[in-house]
């Protein structure tokens, strides 16, 4: 599975990693760049076809608590 | 009265303050120290309340109290290092059953992070997977637009707790005014598809055997009138997880109770036999469904919830209902008013012959049974009453017993089930509920977790009740000892106690004693009706279990009523 994200907080690439791995699945892959606003990654993600979906939904929740606001 | 103040130079602290009062809070549970002096001197001679607690852990499980009692964000505040990292409890219970909170914290001076400083601790990073958001400011003049943000993502569409961590020199520079207007929230909520609750109400007229859930997102005031509407509409049997309790009308027949591990024996058998289930707001916790595909095995699953990503976490969904549970359910009605509105009360009767009375235990050898007291309490209890709870054999007692009002009149630590909650959040609903009867209904262990809030509550005379199950023992991991590992009691008994009475005097609050069951109703009687905070210490026996219970990972028919 592959996710591309684009947030605020680079931190959020650290709470997606530790996502995947509390779901038993692995970032196999990560590409990230930041500037002082915007975070964007890419990632690769390995695991079980149903633990990769609940991943998913998860990290969807996660974006969308950044998405709440509109400048 | 204060002394007279120097005129001092505001700061952050001030931009904080400037923000709590723009969100309208009108207090604060904190403790202060180093980092966090600049705010706490904000606060002096501050309108504001702010309640000092003993220890932070009371700070954020009273805040989830006031949150939960009111649906109000609760706002716990806390010094950087130990302090903050004394709040992660409670924020990951605000997390866990989606509660609005926001934690303040401060943190060392800025050129100091990331040094090992002196009480610096990285509570960004440890919060970070278990809030909706922790956020470090680092600008001062962005303190008032971040604080503000924090309380609108709290209580965005699935509410939960927001850490904000201020390093102290942004909490101590010059105070700087607005500049940019706070963001604005783009709080769009999803809406069910009208295709999809149309699907909903076409499998309501051709089921058979239909029963609800509701789950902690029927908390709300208007999805507890949808739900019962609903309900009523129908003739439907419905149940409630431990977090949707009081969404079900007390007064409606085809009421059953609890479901889950400890709930009726009527909601987990109607579930079980169920040919449809209505799933309001909750999301299927292990403690709920059992072995996931074991339950409701013969039936469809009609799932809502706000959050998209509780669909198909646990339990596979027919049809998905994505959006708020009152509006939802509203939607629901009125479809179903569009064409044939089918009535399920003789079903329900069935259901609800399933179950039987709650098992309640009586005396034994001169000692008092937990659940033969709990019943003549929840009997006793004057109008409109708060309950809280802590984690353990009493609380599900509790869950199976009392009938409150609305879901908000009934506090519990149920996702996380974290011990030393319940007397702190009942503090905390005092707050948030002047007038109201509040009552903690703790159990020995946990109330020794969080006893030192004794002093809060004398300092500022919280009119909390406390009802101590004292059975000296950790007595629901004793219960399952004693029922899944041979008996084999370790590090559960606690027969050592203190004596609770006399710690609440030397507290200056009011104690009362139930030694035996002869004590009971004349000390229930004079505890209920002292006005001030009080302490009602209930002595019961050691090896009462919570019946029924059906076993971690097991299936409906595993469910037991008794040990044999």
């Amino acid at each position: 599975m592959t996710y591309d994200l684009e947030v605020g907080d680079p931190r959020t690439v650290a709470r997606v990693i530790n996502m995947a791995h509390r779901f038993q699945c692995r970032a196999s892959r990560v590409d990230s760049t930041s500037t002082e606003t915007v975070t964007k990654a890419h990632f690769e993600f390995a695991g079980d076809p149903k633990q990769l979906d609940r991943l998913r939904a998860q990290i969807d929740r996660v974006v969308q608590f950044e998405k709440i606001f509109v400048s | 009265m204060l002394p007279a103040m120097t005129p001092r130079a505001r700061t952050g602290g001030d931009a904080v303050l400037e923000a709590l009062e723009r969100e309208g809070v009108d207090v604060i549970f904190g403790y202060p120290g180093g980092t966090i002096m600049p705010f706490y001197d904000a606060l002096y001679g501050h309108p504001m309340r702010h309640i000092l607690v003993r220890h932070e852990a009371g700070a954020a499980f009273a805040a989830g109290g006031y949150a939960r009692s009111s649906g109000r964000v609760g706002v716990c505040c806390a010094t950087s290092g130990p302090g903050a990292t004394n709040l992660v409890t409670g924020l990951v219970d605000a997390m866990m059953d989606s509660i609005p909170v926001v934690a303040i914290t401060a943190n060392v001076r800025t050129p100091l992070m990331g040094t090992d400083g002196f009480q610096e601790a990285d509570v960004c990073a440890i919060t970070q997977c278990t809030t909706k958001a922790s956020m470090l400011i680092t600008d001062p003049g962005q303190l008032y637009t971040k604080v503000r943000e924090a309380f609108a993502l709290a209580r965005s569409g699935r509410p939960g707790p927001v850490l904000v961590d201020i390093p102290t020199d942004v909490l101590k520079a010059p105070y700087v005014p607005e500049q940019n207007p706070p963001r604005k929230v783009n709080d769009v909520r999803p809406v069910a598809s009208v295709e999809s609750v149309r699907a909903a109400a076409d499998a309501i007229r051709n089921a058979h055997r239909p029963v609800a859930i509701a789950g902690g997102g029927a908390r709300d005031p208007k999805a507890v009138k949808a739900f019962r509407e609903f309900c009523a509409l129908l003739g439907l049997p419905h149940t409630t997880t431990i977090c949707g309790l009081g969404a079900s009308d007390p007064n409606d027949v085809h009421g059953l109770g609890m479901l889950g591990m400890h709930g009726t024996k009527a909601s987990n058998l109607t579930v079980h036999t169920a040919d449809l289930v209505l799933a309001f707001g909750m999301r299927f916790d292990d403690r709920v469904t059992g072995k996931p595909d074991k339950f409701a095995r013969a039936a469809t699953i009609v799932h809502n919830d706000i959050d998209g990503s509780e669909f198909n976490k646990i339990i596979p969904t027919k049809i998905v209902l994505h959006g708020d549970a009152a509006d939802t359910i509203t939607a629901l009605i009125s479809e179903l008013k569009t064409g044939h509105v089918p009535r399920f009360d003789d079903w329900a009767v069935q259901a609800k012959a399933l179950g039987g009375p709650l098992p309640s235990d009586v005396a034994k050898d001169g000692h008092l049974s937990a659940t033969d007291f709990l019943d003549q309490f929840f009997a006793a209890l004057p109008a409109n009453p708060i309950v809280t709870t802590d984690v353990g054999q009493h609380q599900m007692w509790a869950a199976q017993r009392f009938k409150p009002n609305t879901p908000r009149d009934f506090c519990t630590s149920a996702g996380l089930g974290s011990m030393g909650f319940g007397f702190p959040a009942a503090i905390g609903a005092c707050f948030a509920n002047p007038g109201r009867p509040v009552f903690a209904v703790v159990g020995d262990g946990g109330f020794q977790m969080t006893m030192p809030e004794l002093a809060t509550v004398k300092r500022y005379q919280v009119p909390v009740k406390i009802v101590l199950i004292d059975n000296r023992n950790l007595g629901m991991v004793r219960q399952w000892q004693e029922l899944f590992y041979d008996e084999r009691y370790s590090a559960t008994n606690l027969s050592d106690n203190p004596d609770f009475c006399t710690i609440a005097s030397a507290y200056d609050i009011e104690a009362f004693r139930i030694s035996g069951p002869e004590d009971a109703p004349s000390q229930l009687a004079a505890f209920l009706a002292y006005s001030g905070p009080a302490l009602l210490h209930v002595s019961c026996y050691p090896d009462e279990l919570v019946w029924p219970m059906i076993p971690a990972g097991g299936v409906v028919e595993d469910l037991m009523e008794s040990k044999a």
